[in-house]
C-alpha cells in the first residue's frame, strides 16, 4: 500500500442498501401519527408512488397556471389555498378542483384541520387521488412532512456493528462475530459515552449527504455480553447512557492480529477509507490482542481523528520536525567542514 | 463459494430470544460468515441482537447464506435446529 495515499473499501458486501419506493400508503402509515395525517377518500389510490420529497402548494395551478406545476409532489392545500377556494364561486371551485386532482398527483392533503369543499372526496374517489387530512398549520407540517419523506426515499443500509458517541463523535465498532465490540462498547459507556445501537446498526444517507445512525426496533437500548447474556442499557446504566440517531464520524475495525497486518501504518500516516452508501467514512482498523485496552484505543483514536479534523496530523508534525532538524545538522556540519 | 439454503420457521413464535440464541450459538461454532435474510433485511446468524430484528413469525422463509471453510456444514446444522424449533419443546 502506497504510504500517505487514502485507500478505501466497501463495508459490507453493498447488497443491503435499499432505496425503497415511497407509496402514499407508506407514507400514510409514517406519518400517521407524528404527522396526524388520515385518509379522507381516494383510498384506491394509496398505492400511488410518491418520486419527489419536496412537497409542493399548487396555489398558482389552482388559479390556473399550470406550467412548471409539479406533478411528482405531494399537494399542499393551506389556508391560503383554501381561502382562496373558498373566495370563488361553488361552480368554479369544482372546475379548479377537478383540473388539480385530474393531473395524477400522488396525493392531495389538505392542513391545519381545515373543512373539506362539497365533491372534494367525490372527486378523490373518482381520479383515485388519495385526498389526506392534518391537522397540523400548514408551515410546521411542509416541514416534518418533507423530513419524512427525505427519510423515506434516502439510502438505507443494516450493517453489523455498534454506534457509539465518543467525545461527541459518532463511532461505528465493526468486526467479525465475537471480537469484542459489544465489550468495548460496554467500557465506552462505563467512561460516560452513550451507546446509539448494539450489534445491529441501521444507517441512512440523509438530505445533506450526511450518514446518520441509529438503532432497530425492537432491539434498541439493548445490549448482548457474552457470558451475561441481553441487558437493558437505560435500566443499568442510566438514561445518559444511550442516545438515539447520531452522525457517523469515524468507523473502527475491530480485527485479529493476523487479520489486520495489511492495514496496520505504524506511524498513522496513510488514511483509510468506507465505503458506505455512496459516501467515504474515516477508518481505522485497530488489531484486538489480549491484554489491549480498547476502549483507551477507541478513546484515543477518535481524539487524534478530531485533531486531524482540525488540521493537526501528529506523524506528519514528526515528519517535519526530523526533516528539520536533519537539515540543520547538515548545515553545522558544512560549517565545520 | 457461499451456499444459500431457504429454511421455514416451524415453531409456534418464530423468531424470538431463544430460538435466537440458540442460532447465534450455532452459528459462532462455524468459522464461515452466516448471514440470514428476511426479503432484503439481512442479518448476520451469530448475533443475537440482530436476529430479532428481522421480525420473523412462524412460518416465515428465512434466507441464509453460509460462506466459509465449512459452510455446507454449517448449512446442514442450522438446518436440523430449524427443523427441531430450535429445541424448544414448548413450541
Amino acid at each position: 500500500m502506497p504510504d500517505g495515499v487514502p485507500v478505501s473499501r466497501p463495508l459490507g458486501s453493498g447488497a443491503g442498501e435499499l432505496r425503497e419506493k415511497v407509496t402514499v400508503e407508506r407514507f400514510l402509515a409514517q406519518g400517521r401519527e407524528p404527522l396526524q395525517l388520515r385518509l379522507v377518500a381516494g383510498g384506491l389510490g394509496l398505492d400511488r408512488v410518491v418520486p419527489e420529497a419536496a412537497l409542493n402548494r399548487p396555489g398558482l395551478a389552482l388559479a390556473g397556471f399550470f406550467r412548471y406545476f409539479a406533478p411528482h409532489r405531494l399537494q399542499i392545500i393551506g389556508k391560503h389555498e383554501h381561502a382562496y377556494l373558498g373566495h370563488i364561486g361553488k361552480e368554479e371551485r369544482i372546475g379548479k378542483l377537478r383540473r388539480l386532482f385530474s393531473r395524477h398527483v400522488p396525493a392531495i392533503i389538505v392542513c391545519r384541520g381545515l373543512a373539506m369543499y362539497d365533491g372534494m372526496s367525490e372527486l378523490a374517489d373518482r381520479t383515485k387521488t388519495p385526498l389526506l387530512s392534518t391537522g397540523i398549520e400548514t408551515h410546521y407540517f411542509i416541514n416534518a412532512a418533507t423530513l419524512l419523506m427525505e427519510d423515506l426515499v434516502g439510502l438505507h443500509e443494516v450493517v453489523h456493528g455498534t454506534m457509539i458517541e465518543v467525545f461527541g463523535q459518532g463511532v461505528l465498532l465493526v468486526g467479525e462475530a465475537g471480537i469484542g465490540k459489544s465489550e468495548t462498547a460496554l467500557g465506552l459507556i462505563k467512561r460516560g459515552h452513550a451507546l446509539v445501537s448494539d450489534d445491529t446498526t441501521m444507517l441512512r444517507r440523509d438530505s445533506s449527504g450526511r450518514i446518520m445512525a441509529a438503532s432497530v426496533e425492537p432491539i434498541a437500548d439493548f445490549m448482548e455480553i457474552r457470558g451475561i447474556g441481553i441487558i437493558h442499557v437505560p435500566s443499568v446504566f442510566g438514561i445518559a447512557a444511550i442516545r438515539g440517531e447520531k452522525q457517523l464520524d469515524l468507523v473502527m475495525d475491530l480485527e485479529r492480529p493476523a487479520d489486520a497486518e495489511p492495514y496496520i501504518d505504524r506511524t498513522g500516516e496513510t488514511t483509510w477509507y468506507r465505503d458506505i452508501l455512496g459516501l467515504r467514512v474515516p477508518e481505522v482498523v485497530v488489531p484486538v490482542a489480549p491484554g489491549r485496552d480498547m476502549v483507551n484505543m477507541v478513546e484515543t483514536a477518535v481524539c487524534e481523528y478530531k485533531l486531524r479534523a482540525k488540521g493537526y496530523h501528529a506523524a506528519r508534525a514528526l515528519d517535519e520536525r526530523v526533516l528539520a532538524r536533519n537539515a540543520q545538522i547538515l548545515k553545522l556540519h558544512k560549517v565545520e567542514i | 463459494m457461499a451456499l444459500t439454503r431457504d429454511f421455514e420457521l416451524l415453531n409456534k413464535y418464530g423468531m424470538h430470544v431463544r430460538p435466537a440464541g440458540a442460532l447465534a450459538k450455532l452459528c459462532q461454532k462455524y468459522r464461515s460468515d452466516i448471514t440470514v435474510e428476511k426479503e432484503a433485511h439481512a442479518v448476520s446468524g451469530k448475533s443475537v441482537l440482530g436476529l430479532m430484528t428481522l421480525e420473523a413469525p412462524c412460518g416465515t422463509i428465512l434466507k441464509v447464506t453460509a460462506d466459509g471453510p465449512d459452510e455446507e456444514d454449517a448449512l446442514d446444522a442450522i438446518g436440523d435446529l430449524v427443523e427441531n424449533r430450535f429445541g424448544i419443546l414448548d413450541e
